[in-house]
């Protein structure tokens, strides 16, 4: 698959985000870098979803928000993984590789 | 403890709209100036790094719009306050029938009761339509 061309499958997205906050505290934009860090660059998300995505975990109560001051000095809000975050997390990556592993299943049938 | 913290900020976000669309404005404004940043490192020249940013990010007012709306809904599953709402129309318009139907209509304020009666249930009624059309919105 070409890197450019590597779309997310809708509900992918609040996983990632998850993922990317359970290393620590960031901001949406750090958000959005750490995604991409931990899959090589592979996954590109439009940089403006990220955002009602992360509102929408917080409405949820699966991170929480602060504003805090950023390395550059900058007043930017901070999202953490809550404690049901983080269950949360576990089950959203168990379902993922259920998923994952019926679609191969799927594919290698011959 | 955190469903605590999101209703809390449920209802600060029906308090203060615009305060909420200031912090969405801020914070997104904040994610591209650092996408900005970004860019002027990777060479480009300012206009054309804030031109890049503006569109790597897509339609800014859209995403305000949508996060403001967000934050104004409801932190838990709205069906089954929507459920218990039908059905406390339901009930009241319900009882306002039965009590129009078997008020005593012989004197002149058994038929005013009547008449409040049949206003309660058409008010009801029609609520109670409203909060339908929310459960099964028709296409």
């Amino acid at each position: 698959m070409s890197k450019s061309k590597a779309g997310l499958l809708q509900g992918t997205l609040d996983m990632l985000i998850l993922k990317a906050l359970s290393l620590g505290a960031l901001h949406g934009y750090g958000v959005g870098q750490r995604i991409a860090q931990i899959s090589d660059d592979t996954l590109k998300i439009e940089e403006g979803s990220l955002y009602p995505g992360l509102y929408r975990l917080e409405q949820r109560g699966w991170v929480e928000s602060e504003w805090d001051v950023s390395d550059n000095n900058q007043r930017a809000k901070f999202y953490k993984l809550t404690r049901t975050g983080r269950k949360q997390l576990i089950i959203e990556e168990q379902n993922w590789e259920r998923l994952a592993g019926a679609t191969m299943k799927a594919l290698r049938a011959s | 403890m955190s469903r605590i913290k999101a209703t809390v900020r449920f209802l600060h976000a029906w308090r203060h709209p615009d305060e909420i669309a200031r912090e969405v404005e801020a914070e997104l404004r904040f994610h591209i100036e650092m996408r900005t940043r970004a860019n002027i490192e990777g060479g480009m020249r300012p206009n054309q790094a804030q031109l890049a940013a503006r569109q790597s990010f897509g339609d800014f007012d859209r995403v305000k719009t949508r996060c403001c709306e967000i934050s104004r809904s409801l932190p838990f599953d709205s069906n089954v306050l929507k459920m218990a709402m039908y059905i406390t129309v339901a009930v009241v318009a319900g009882g306002a029938a039965l009590w129009a139907v078997n008020m005593p209509h012989h004197s002149f304020t058994g038929v005013l009761w009547q008449l409040v009666a049949i206003v309660v249930e058409c008010e009801f009624g029609n609520k109670g339509t409203r909060v339908g059309n929310l459960l099964y919105p028709t296409q």
